[in-house]
């Protein structure tokens, strides 16, 4: 199974849809990262409002995909993450402070602009 | 005592999947509200994953619970996870914050143990690992 | 209750409540009651024997019930358990005293008194199942008024919220304030929360730990936490046991918070 990644300038927009499983999350990441090289894009948005588990593990990758998408120039934005999901993943003590979260797609978008022109 | 029980298999990813679902559905059932619900379903896929890292094969069992109170009986969800893998050598310094084998791909177990209201490990060296894990409905 | 026991009671009812009366003055002390009225502790007295007395001749279920009522009346006006305790065993050593002086056979006042032992125990034990029940219900209410006491998300501009949060935190309330919390951030389409604990007396490592804990939900959810209504005495608290609230942007004032919010969301208030 693999999460479409729609392009929209020079932004990557996904919106994963389906419960992520770990070879599903690797591909992702997979396919992340070589779009980001193929297009140059400069950010990236992941939207997460229909997830409604990620353990420590997809946590993980979420968090890597971050940190490797940035060695390739694009900012990366984590939006509609699910206060039930946000909840559990404070409760295991999972804080991903080093990526950057909005509400929705929208203001992730506005989120990645005002980086970028920074 | 657990009321009805049923176990998945866990000797691959899938298997984790497998668990996850039950674990989803069952507490939908018992009437578990969606943060418990993310709750218990990120405790099962831990607990499965942990599973599947360490003794490459096991079960996780779960099961509906009862238990009386001064407010009459309360439901509950109990988690039993359980492999013959090599056991935990030391207990107490797996049940530290911080301390990972795994270069930090699992929460560890103090994580789980939060998402849950009793937990419970077993484990001797070169036998084997469960953990039960039970979660009231407030 | 036997009736040999309840006619030997009936034939020394003055003496024993001549007797008894003696003994419950020094429950009075005991318990604080030197502030109740000469009068109103007389007449409590004097309803608390003469309600023992027909007591004794009730039988047991009719008893219980009695029981319960008579003690439903004193435990609503705070009327203190231990008052019935002591004046119950008084009673007991009243009683032995009687007994003692009427019946030289050991073995039969033996007998006598062990039953009425037993009888005055499960008085005792009535009682004392009474009080502690309404206790445990008054604490359940208790509880759960203090979750209503709810904390409302207020949105005061557009992406900006104020959380005032009033009362005590306990874990089970920092549960419910954190759900709240969240899903109104989401309905709100809050980037900016401002989490007031102006109304929040104690502020110690539990209560800091659950504040911070909500404030990385929120962060993760998509919005920023800023903390305001930090007192002088809350700020030297969190310092003094070591909190580190470092990450976490906080002001003095729910005034200045919105302000700093307001930035964070690249506006400003102009004079017209």
């Amino acid at each position: 199974m693999r999460v479409p990644i729609l392009k929209l300038h020079q932004y990557l927009l996904i919106s994963v849809q389906v419960e992520l499983d770990d070879q599903t999350a690797l591909q992702f990441q997979e396919d992340l990262l070589s779009k980001i090289h193929v297009e140059g894009s400069l950010g990236v948005v992941i939207d997460l409002t229909s997830v409604d588990m990620i353990d420590s593990f997809i946590a993980k990758v979420l968090g890597d995909v971050v940190d490797m998408s940035n060695l390739m120039g694009a900012k990366v934005v984590l939006t509609g993450i699910q206060p039930a999901v946000a909840i559990t993943l404070i409760d295991m003590g999972i804080k991903l402070d080093n990526v950057p979260t909005a509400l929705d797609l929208e203001q992730g978008l506005g989120k990645l602009q005002q980086e970028l022109e920074e | 005592m657990m009321k009805t029980q049923s176990c998945v298999e866990v000797k691959n990813e899938w298997g984790i999947v497998a668990a996850r679902q039950a674990g989803r559905s069952l507490s939908k059932e018992i009437g578990f509200g969606s943060v418990d619900q993310a709750r218990i379903t990120t405790a099962i896929s831990e607990l499965s994953r942990n599973i599947y890292l360490y003794a490459k094969r096991g079960e996780i069992c779960l099961g509906a619970v009862e238990r009386p109170t001064k407010m009459g009986m309360q439901k509950g969800i109990q988690i039993i996870a359980r492999d013959h893998g090599p056991g935990i050598p030391d207990i107490r310094q797996v049940m530290t914050d911080g301390f990972t084998t795994s270069g930090g791909m699992g929460a560890g177990l103090p994580g789980v143990k939060r998402l849950m209201d009793e937990f419970l490990i077993d484990s001797e060296t070169g036998e084997g690992t469960t953990i039960t894990t039970t979660k009231w409905l407030r | 209750m036997q009736p040999y026991i309840i006619s030997l009671l009936n034939h020394s009812k003055e003496t024993l409540i001549d007797l008894w009366q003696k003994e419950l003055e020094s429950v009075r002390t005991d318990n604080y009651l030197d502030s109740v009225s000469d009068s109103v502790y007389e007449s409590t007295n004097q309803n608390f024997m003469q309600f023992i007395m027909r007591l004794v001749s009730t039988d047991q279920d009719q008893a219980k019930e009695q029981l319960s009522s008579f003690a439903e009346k004193y435990i609503q006006s705070g009327w203190p358990l231990s008052y019935y305790t002591q004046g119950l065993q008084a009673f007991r050593r009243v009683v032995l005293a009687i007994l003692s002086e009427q019946e030289s056979d050991v073995q039969a006042l033996l007998l006598t008194f062990s039953e009425l032992e037993a009888w005055i125990d499960g008085i005792i034990n009535q009682l004392v199942y009474d009080y502690t029940g309404n206790w445990e219900d008054i604490i359940e209410m208790q509880k759960l008024s203090l979750m209503e006491l709810s904390a409302p998300l207020i949105p005061v501009f557009e992406s900006i919220t104020v959380m005032p949060l009033i009362g005590t935190i306990d874990t089970a309330r920092a549960k419910l304030i954190m759900e709240n919390l969240l899903d109104g951030v989401i309905e709100h389409r809050s980037e900016v929360v401002l989490i007031d604990i102006t109304g929040v007396p104690v502020v110690d490592t539990m209560v800091a730990h659950h504040i911070i804990q909500a404030s990385e939900a929120v962060r993760l959810v998509g919005a920023t936490c800023i903390l305001v209504g930090i007192r002088p005495e809350i700020a030297q608290t969190i310092v003094n046991l070591g909190i580190d609230l470092t990450k976490f942007p906080t002001k003095s004032t729910l005034r200045k918070g919105i302000e700093k919010a307001l930035e964070l969301t690249n506006k400003k208030m102009v004079d017209l």
